[in-house]
């Protein structure tokens, strides 16, 4: 064991040495691989914190899973609810059995006009239960009042049915909390329906133009409006966002011993995900282009200070040739100074980036909102030791490619010639 | 035994074909000391380059104890690193290792383990006068005390030829001296063959024959300072 340390220690210390041969450029090279690891890892992980909060966000919006009747994604409902669920009250028990499961939650997707009695417009509802907002947590932003009631409470007053809007359809319809709105709907049987709710709350959910058309009313209420028992979707929320495909395969073989009437389709967040994909596209594409150039900058650093090297050292190269070392034991003389330096930069960058996000998480930095967003959002930077040794092998790689391209200029050079070099 | 025959070399300079070796041939028993003398551009670096196998680009036969010179870099490589030892002008010692690391640099390139290498270069480092000063590197010790440095090297694996380019030309007289004794005393030791470039007749004076070259031709092979 110590004559493995010596064998690796040993070169290392030479090579340290090597690299101590010219400070201010040691350093420069240095500097260089930090700012592009710093750069590297930073960027990744501000990528990775927004892929995880759109995750997170898709998630509680869809729900992890989400159970539906076969097709329903890809076809158009002939009549309000004719694609909806039967079987949900039966479905809903065996579900929840499972321990990872965190809830599940009914959802009718329905449109129609609402109106505050002088002016009218087009919704888009959805019917939920209360623990809806639960689930969604910080997700969903309330602005005014209060998320919707649990029907089964004895305070709740069956004769004021409540519902929420989002926060600019409040402002068209110049509705506050406590006034009463209609809603009108096609019923499942093709009449027309109408109802009376009264504001619980506003809310936005930091995309204006859904914030002109949403509301939340109770499942209860809308299978009322729409006259059905049937719900559109129910959506399985998960304790860990890791286990999606695990509960799937579950939930699937759990449902197949039911012997239901109708066909589930069980459909993964990712697969309703757009937005997620999106966004992940386009920011794997400026991370990528960035990786490129910063490993361009690193290369041509690298391999200016590793030729700088080389030519310096022709002197030297020629002694250890001379003495009987052969060619690839002289390059790797100077593979080991580019490791060295490519590890100690990317530990000074990894560093930085450590205390960068450190930093962030004690001060509160603020994004501008994306566009087609209302709201900004913290800026967060994830440290990923995963991401940082990505991106150290690849500047380590680099640093060896410059290296050896360098050095194996010097080592073809003749003896001879190498020996007189001044 | 070491012998050559009909070594030719040339060198293209411009459109014109400079010869700077014609026809040398000569052998060099084993364990004597052989000085290599003739004016600037005589040649005889070049044939020091050829010997020492650090120039392969040439026309005619050497062998050393009977085994022709190989003609690959990498057997090149191979037999200097076993049977080769070299001693330059400027000394060319590597200036991050300390004399006991460049010292034990050739047996280090022989696989031996660390405390051989330490034992034997400590050894030959007091043999040559610098037992206290093992662990100074170059730029802390004298143009004599560098060059006694790069003898005990040439000579710690027991080379059977030690290639010496004008060992004593950057030192004073008074360490050159100094020098030449050392390489006499310690190639008798060892029974290792010298070929020693030089223009200085004090060491040419002390080796067991002399090679003059003038225009790359062997004017005439005697050791002219011989007492």
């Amino acid at each position: 064991m110590g004559k493995l340390i010596h064998n690796i220690s040993e070169p290392m210390r030479i090579a340290w040495l090597n690299l101590l041969r010219n400070n201010r450029r040691t350093l420069l090279s240095m500097l260089i691989i930090s700012i592009a690891v710093f750069a590297l890892t930073t960027a990744g992980g501000f990528g990775l914190y927004t892929y995880d909060s759109l995750k997170e966000s898709t998630a509680r919006d869809t729900g992890h899973l989400t159970l539906s009747q076969l097709g329903y994604f890809e076809k158009e409902e002939e009549t309000t609810l004719s694609n909806g669920l039967i079987n949900s009250a039966s479905i809903i028990p065996t579900i929840l059995k499972n321990e990872q499961v965190r809830g599940v939650q009914p959802r009718i997707y329905f449109t129609g006009l609402i109106s505050n009695g002088s002016k009218s417009t087009i919704f888009m509802g959805t019917g939920v239960n209360e623990k809806e907002f639960d689930m969604k947590g910080p997700f969903l932003d309330i602005k005014q009042g209060k998320s919707l009631s649990n029907i089964n409470m004895s305070r709740y007053d069956s004769s004021e049915p409540e519902i929420m809007l989002g926060v600019d359809l409040a402002v068209n319809l110049n509705v506050e909390i406590g006034d009463w709105v209609t809603l009108l709907a096609t019923t499942s049987e093709g009449a027309l329906n109408a109802y009376d709710f009264k504001v619980q709350g506003t809310y936005s959910t930091g995309v204006p133009e859904l914030d002109k058309r949403q509301l939340y009313i109770h499942i209860k209420s809308a299978q009322d409006l729409l006259v059905s028992d049937k719900v559109s979707t129910l959506s399985v929320f998960l304790f860990e966002t890791e286990l999606t495909s695990e509960l799937q395969q579950t939930i699937s073989v759990q449902l197949s011993e039911m012997a239901l009437t109708e066909q589930i389709q069980i459909t993964p967040w990712q697969d309703r995900a757009f937005f997620y994909y999106k966004v992940k596209n386009l920011y794997d594409i400026i991370f990528g282009v960035m990786g490129a150039v910063m490993a361009l900058v690193v290369f041509v650093s690298l391999f200016n200070t590793m030729t700088m090297s080389v030519t310096e050292r022709t002197r030297e190269i020629g002694t250890l040739s001379a003495l009987g070392s052969y060619p690839n034991e002289i390059i790797l003389m100077f593979i080991r100074e580019a490791t060295l330096l490519a590890f100690i930069g990317s530990l000074i960058g990894a560093i930085a980036s450590a205390i960068t996000t450190l930093s962030l998480m004690l001060i509160d930095v603020q994004m501008p909102p994306p566009p087609g967003r209302t709201d900004g959002y913290p800026l967060n930077i994830y440290f990923s030791i995963e991401l940082f040794s990505y991106a150290a092998l690849g500047i380590v790689f680099i640093c060896t490619l410059a290296a050896y391209l360098s050095a194996r200029k010097g080592v073809n050079k003749p003896i001879t010639e190498a020996l007189i070099h001044v | 035994m070491i012998t050559f025959s009909d070594i030719n070399k040339s060198y293209q300079l411009g459109s014109q074909q400079v010869i700077a070796l014609n026809a040398v041939q000569g052998k060099m028993q084993k364990g004597s000391m052989v000085a290599l003398c003739g004016p600037s551009g005589s040649g005889k670096s070049t044939l020091l380059n050829i010997l020492g196998l650090l120039d392969m680009n040439y026309q005619g036969q050497i062998s050393i104890d009977g085994n022709a010179y190989p003609k690959g870099d990498l057997q090149a490589a191979k037999l200097r690193r076993h049977q080769f030892g070299f001693i330059f002008q400027h000394f060319n010692l590597i200036p991050v290792m300390t004399a006991l690391e460049n010292v034990a640099y050739p047996l280090q390139l022989l696989g031996h383990n660390r405390s051989q290498q330490h034992q034997l270069a400590k050894q030959i480092l007091e043999k040559v006068g610098l037992g206290e000063f093992i662990h100074h590197r170059p730029d802390n010790l004298s143009g004599g005390q560098q060059q006694r440095v790069a003898i005990a090297r040439a000579l710690v694996h027991k080379p059977v030829l030690v290639i010496a380019d004008e060992p004593t030309a950057s030192l004073d007289s008074k360490t050159a001296t100094l020098v030449i004794d050392l390489i006499k005393q310690l190639g008798k030791e060892i029974g290792t063959t010298f070929i020693i470039a030089t223009h200085d007749y004090r060491m040419a004076k002390h080796c067991d024959e002399t090679i003059n070259l003038i225009d790359g031709v062997i004017s005439k092979e005697q050791n002219q300072w011989a007492s």
